[in-house]
């Protein structure tokens, strides 16, 4: 497995990630994963299986359901030895039709293979989005 | 806030897996409370709950602490940040009341350490708080 530097994670994280998701970059957001990644929201227990298929999908569903998403406020936990960054972050959503934001305090554990991710997780402060 | 941290790599997983979490296991409030600064926040970030200073927090762990049989954290994933002093742990917390009913939860915490103890904490969890 490659290491690499500290700055990657963050950057995979914000400026990739989470930037194509505030953007509905879907091609950009499926970049930063393995074919074979999983994606689980923890606090539903929700599995979604592999780049191209489940995580496809979820994210298809979160921007046809959103009008307005937003990442912010993040405070990165960075462990290069292990592959790994877990990141906090608010995160503001405009429901289509809605005229009011919903607010979420989250957290997200990537974990790293060869520079893109293999296994996400994802709490959630409220209901679940990412269906 | 990011704080100044006196800890290495494995002097942050000691803290928060050797010290806190075994003392916890323990039913050791004072050992667990003697990780963190007297005027810590504890949150627990799903419930949108914080307990502020050490008073609270002590009052928070007497009652985790009494209301189960057996308290069991186990399953660590440790992610360590010791450049800015913060570490993450995802972890199995299987509580066991007096009734021998468990709850299996899978959760996550966050840390953030000013010197030699926690200054900040999440907590982030799968279902139901029990840290009230």
């Amino acid at each position: 497995m490659k290491t690499m530097p500290y700055e990657y994670y963050v950057d995979i994280v914000t400026k990739r990630y989470f930037d194509g998701v505030d953007n509905y970059n879907l091609e950009k957001v499926l970049d930063c994963f393995h074919e074979d990644a999983v994606l689980t929201e923890v606090t539903s227990q929700t599995v979604h299986n592999g780049r191209d298929e489940g995580i496809r999908t979820m994210f298809e569903g979160l921007f046809a359901a959103h009008s307005r998403i937003w990442h912010g406020n993040f405070v990165h936990t960075v462990d290069e030895e292990s592959g790994a960054i877990c990141s906090q972050f608010s995160v503001e959503v405009t429901p289509q039709g809605a005229d009011s934001e919903l607010r979420y305090e989250n957290c997200n554990r990537f974990y790293l293979v060869d520079g893109k991710f293999q296994r996400v997780f994802v709490y959630m402060s409220g209901d679940n989005l990412l269906k | 806030m990011q704080y100044q941290s006196e800890l290495d790599r494995q002097g942050l997983m000691e803290l928060a897996i050797e010290n806190y979490f075994a003392s916890v296991d323990a039913k050791d409030v004072d050992k667990a409370l003697n990780c963190f600064h007297d005027n810590a926040m504890f949150t627990v970030q799903t419930a949108f709950t914080t307990h502020a200073g050490k008073a609270e927090i002590k009052r928070m762990l007497e009652d985790f602490t009494s209301a189960y049989e057996k308290i069991v954290h186990r399953d660590f994933e440790i992610t360590v940040d010791s450049k800015n002093g913060r570490i993450a742990a995802s972890f199995i917390a299987e509580l066991t009341d007096g009734d021998g009913n468990t709850t299996l939860l899978q959760n996550t915490n966050f840390w953030r350490i000013r010197g030699s103890r926690f200054q900040e904490v999440y907590v982030y969890m799968s279902g139901e708080n029990p840290l009230t």
